[in-house]
């Protein structure tokens, strides 16, 4: 099972921290580093909204300062989720997991919308709470094993307990709820699709990063 | 590689045209021709394109070359014989591709086609759940291992039926006119694709006559192994016609009951792979 995502293409190692290409962190990096990318170049969209009451209808616009915040905090959500793709230690995939959440809900927070921050507020609140059982189950990880990196636990001579993964799945769950949010009605009256496609983005790759790691470790 | 590329295309495009006349027929309808998708691809490539004034320009083009870029590589992981958590993951970023689509445009019904794609997420988990119930009998989750297994062991279609009913639901969720295509639903015109024409419309269409074909190739070769080609393509137009049968028999449901259908669905599966991974 150690190679579930296919035959190691590249090790880099930082001391006893490895980051490695697999055919399956090498796609989700390269989905991650393409939508970054597209939020780096592209302008948001102006989305159509119909006024009440007659036949008019108008573009929305998204003010530059605005842009600015979101796009920053999408190309550092990108960049986390880049580092959460490749990392081959437990811990450093709870850290940049845990950044995924905090850009996401900048990227949201940022509109200036009562209804958008209200998703913004209770999607926070779960972010925040999901950090708890994540970091919880990097502690377990290394208190029972005495490591934390992912190459040496898919040896298969050191076992990970069972409630350590369903912690670390857990607290990725509360990271990567962000779709569940971005999908309210109300989320979608703000304009700037770039930056809302990497909130979906980033909690996909997060979730499919750490089925991989579930395997493997 | 080209000319299995260009193969998958057309005979994806093909399978979509069956499925298009298989229920008309079914409807009493005489329906198009089984070609008219690999004609419909061949008309908008060389149509007006046009971007939208109110469109994110990068967004609307770059999301048309991801959508073709994902299924292509996903097409050389499975002619590779490589892993299945690879074909896992580019069906999910799939959905991004769709959510892109939907949004980049500014238009409300592009909006809300790519809100309905997001809300259906529920029906990417039985595919996981087909992939966990893999592990757990061939201990590898790459196609050539799983391959090689059944030619020992027999098709994992009689091992593990439920998974191939999970990855059969999985099939029918992304299959048009089906009860979960709400993605795509008449009353949004054309849901996330309703401002992609010309070129990028094309873009589309090769897009989907990759993945129908990728995605039946996966089916086959991962639940009942290694066949000789003209059987693989016979076994992709039975498969298809029998999904052809439910999509033509069953509404569209509304996207409340679409989720809550598939949320259901996925909880049984789940519970499925727990009891293997028990009595395993």
């Amino acid at each position: 099972m150690n190679e579930i995502g296919g035959a190691p293409l590249f090790f880099l190692e930082f001391g006893d921290i490895v980051i490695y290409f697999t055919p399956f962190t090498l796609t989700l990096f390269l989905l991650a580093l393409v939508f970054s990318v597209f939020v780096l170049v592209s302008r948001p969209e102006r989305q159509l909204e119909i006024a009440f009451g007659g036949d008019a209808y108008y573009a929305k616009e998204i003010s530059l300062s605005e842009l600015r915040f979101r796009r920053f905090m999408s190309i550092a959500c990108g960049l986390a989720c880049m580092g959460a793709m490749v990392t081959g230690d437990v811990f450093d995939f709870t850290l940049f997991v845990s950044l995924v959440g905090i850009c996401n809900v900048g990227i949201v927070a940022a509109v200036r919308s009562r209804h958008v921050q209200n998703a913004a507020y209770q999607y926070g609140l779960v972010a925040l709470a999901g950090t708890v059982p994540m970091f919880a189950a990097a502690g377990m990880v290394a208190a029972t094993t005495g490591t934390l990196s992912m190459l040496e636990l898919a040896k298969g001579a050191l076992t990970v307990p069972l409630a350590a993964q369903a912690l670390l799945v857990l607290g990725v769950m509360g990271e990567g709820m962000a779709p569940f949010y971005a999908a309210k009605a109300e989320m979608f009256r703000a304009p700037g699709a770039p930056y809302v496609i990497m909130c979906s983005l980033s909690s996909l790759l997060i979730f499919l990063r750490v089925t991989e790691v579930i395997l493997l470790i | 590689m080209i000319a299995e590329l260009l193969f998958a295309t057309f005979f994806g495009l093909l399978l979509l045209g069956i499925h298009r006349k298989v229920i008309a027929r079914i409807q009493r309808r005489p329906g198009p021709p089984v070609w008219q998708e690999i004609l419909h691809m061949l008309k908008f490539s060389f149509k007006t394109t046009w971007v939208p004034a109110t469109a994110s320009t990068a967004l609307f083009v770059g999301v048309v070359l991801v959508a073709i870029g994902i299924w292509t590589a996903a097409l050389l992981v499975i002619l590779s014989g490589g892993s299945l958590l690879v074909i896992f993951a580019i069906y999910m970023l799939h959905k991004i591709v769709e959510h892109g689509f939907g949004l980049s445009s500014g238009s409300p019904y592009g909006k809300f086609g790519g809100v309905r794609s997001v809300i259906s997420a529920a029906s990417e988990i039985p595919l996981f759940v087909t992939v966990a119930a893999i592990a757990i009998f061939t201990k590898s989750l790459m196609i050539s291992d799983i391959v090689a297994y059944q030619e020992l062991e027999g098709p994992l279609l009689a091992t593990i039926p439920l998974a191939a009913v999970a990855m059969y639901v999985v099939l029918l969720s992304k299959m048009p006119f089906g009860p979960f295509s709400i993605v795509e639903s008449k009353e949004l015109v054309s849901g996330y694709k309703t401002e992609h024409f010309g070129v990028w419309r094309a873009g589309l269409e090769v897009c989907n006559g990759l993945k129908t074909y990728v995605l039946l190739l996966t089916f086959i070769l991962v639940f009942i192994g290694s066949l000789p080609f003209w059987m693989v393509l016979i076994a992709m137009v039975l498969i298809t016609v029998s999904l052809s049968f439910v999509c033509a028999v069953s509404p569209m449901l509304s996207p409340y009951d679409s989720v809550t259908i598939q949320t259901l669905i996925a909880g049984l599966m789940v519970a499925y792979v727990a009891i293997l991974g028990v009595m395993s």
